[in-house]
């Protein structure tokens, strides 16, 4: 008898939405190889808000408090110049973006704009901080994958700034 | 437009037609941050709120009965014994007063128009204050019973579904404010949380300490009048004095403590003091309000004027919450003056 229904109410006393929360913060990067027991740390720390597409999440400029995962639809990453918008980067599920919030108090390097409609995750820094200075194993992994992204950051940095030197070189009369 | 303004009046309404409920949904809101903790705890394990908020309630009840049964009947004895001898207490201490307003006035005779004899004085301060029509105790027991109810049962339902409403009025708000509006409810709800738990942890330790300490000099009712400590640490300031004002009273309507009973409670309990500000409150309220001691102050007194001892129990929590809303939205516009974004390559951001 109780071995029929306790699997049943176990079930039923779990929150289904933090349970799908820990498995998708898996696949963003900045939290890629943390534990499922640390996961479950993080997910209940997360704010949800649901975005109309043409949304803007954020502005190039404005002060950088969060950082947000796509829960579901899609996000533009946008740099509008002079020159007219260049779109730097598409996100999907699952991707993060807004990170260097996390680090630094610099105002945001380029707009997010939603582009069909989706739900996000928003982490606030100080959240972040607290969890951060409570667990050292989140630190680790979490500042090993930050470091990981902004090598990446600075390897196609290196490789774009060469390229448009050797371009101007050859542009050179 | 039109509509949000309706919208407005309509709650503003329904907020003044349910005043009376402002005060136990007060004290819910503060049992809800003091308990906020256990329930973070049980999210971090994916259980669903209401079956954590129904553990939680189980566990403190239990607790409650625990400790209901090992001090309940000293204090229900120590506090029966009071009220029982309260009279005789009180003719004795003004019997005694009055003898020495009369060696008072014997010495000094223009002092006996300031100091009639026969004044009552203990009589009219402590048994002409307390509700004396049964009526006046039904109700004052009646109101005792609503909150005990009330309270326990909007905490119930501010501990399952304050996220719900949270992510409700994140839903509403333009994007653009969402990142601020975001941090300054984590920055507020976080100061508040730590003060209120901090409180309270600091009261438990203040009256532990208290009824050991009187317990230690002598003084009679020392539990009861250690709960009467630790409740009154709540009201910043005024709350020690008065508890120290309470057992000095007791020691006054005790025969035989005399003026070396009152000079041993002022010290203990400026012992008190001082261990709690050196070595409790950092541990226990610590960083979580950075207020400056005269705007302390003052917002306590404007509290007290505005809401009597409820208003002096809120008042820091609420200064507090002015303060760093105040502090994060100029922080906010100071970013937004050197709005000069970091550049970084194209495809990698933000």
């Amino acid at each position: 008898m109780l071995e029929q229904y306790l699997p049943r109410w176990l079930r039923w006393a779990e929150d289904p939405e933090l349970v799908r929360r820990a498995p998708f913060l898996a696949r963003a990067p900045l939290f890629a190889g943390l534990p499922r027991r640390l996961l479950g740390r993080l997910a209940p720390r997360f704010f949800e808000k649901t975005y109309h597409p043409g949304e803007i999440v954020f502005h190039e400029g404005d002060p950088g408090r969060a950082l947000f995962v796509v829960l579901e639809g899609a996000v533009e990453i946008v740099q509008i110049s002079a020159q007219g918008e260049y779109l730097l980067r598409t996100l999907g599920p699952g991707d993060a973006f807004g990170e260097l919030a996390l680090i630094d108090d610099f105002p945001r390097s380029a707009t997010a704009r939603v582009a069909h409609p989706g739900r996000l995750l928003i982490l606030y820094k100080s959240d972040f901080d607290a969890l951060m200075e409570g667990n050292a194993k989140i630190a680790m992994v979490v500042m090993r994958n930050l470091s990981r992204m902004l090598a990446v950051y600075a390897r196609r940095t290196s490789v774009l700034a060469e390229s448009a030197n050797r371009s101007s070189r050859e542009e050179a009369p | 437009m039109r509509v949000g303004w309706i919208v407005t009046a309509g709650i503003l309404t329904l907020v003044w037609l349910a005043r009376g409920l402002m005060l136990p949904i007060l004290l819910a809101a503060m049992l809800a941050y003091l308990l906020g903790p256990a329930i973070i705890w049980t999210d971090t394990l994916a259980i669903r709120r209401t079956v954590a908020v129904a553990m939680l309630y189980v566990v403190i009840i239990t607790v409650l009965v625990v400790a209901g049964y090992l001090l309940g009947p000293g204090l229900f004895a120590e506090a029966s014994t009071l009220i029982d001898r309260l009279p005789t207490l009180t003719r004795q201490a003004d019997a005694g007063l009055d003898a020495a307003v009369r060696e008072l006035g014997e010495s000094a005779p223009a002092l006996r128009r300031l100091l009639p004899e026969g004044g009552r004085w203990m009589q009219r301060f402590i048994l002409d204050r307390a509700p004396g029509e049964p009526t006046e105790l039904f109700q004052h027991a009646g109101h005792l019973f609503l909150l005990t109810i009330l309270v326990p049962f909007f905490a119930f339902f501010f501990l399952r579904d304050m996220h719900r409403l949270i992510a409700l009025a994140l839903n509403r708000l333009p994007p653009q404010h969402v990142e601020t509006s975001v941090a300054v409810w984590r920055e507020l709800n976080g100061a508040i949380g730590r003060y209120i738990r901090g409180v309270v942890l600091d009261g438990l330790a203040v009256g532990i300490l208290a009824a050991m300490g009187l317990w230690a000099v002598g003084v009679p009712y020392p539990l009861l009048l250690g709960a009467f400590a630790g409740v009154a640490n709540v009201v910043p300031f005024v709350g020690p004095l008065l508890s120290a004002g309470a057992a000095a009273l007791v020691v006054v309507l005790t025969p035989g403590q005399g003026l070396a009973g009152i000079v041993r409670v002022v010290l203990l309990f400026l012992v008190i003091k001082v261990v709690d500000d050196t070595l409790i409150q950092p541990f226990t309220i610590g960083g979580s309000v950075h207020l400056h001691p005269a705007l302390l102050l003052g917002s306590v007194v404007v509290g007290n004027h505005a809401l009597g001892i409820l208003g002096m129990i809120v008042a820091v929590p609420v200064a507090t919450v002015l303060q760093e809303t105040t502090r994060l939205l100029l922080e906010h516009r100071r970013v937004l003056a050197r709005r000069e974004p970091r550049r970084l390559p194209g495809h990698l951001v933000v």
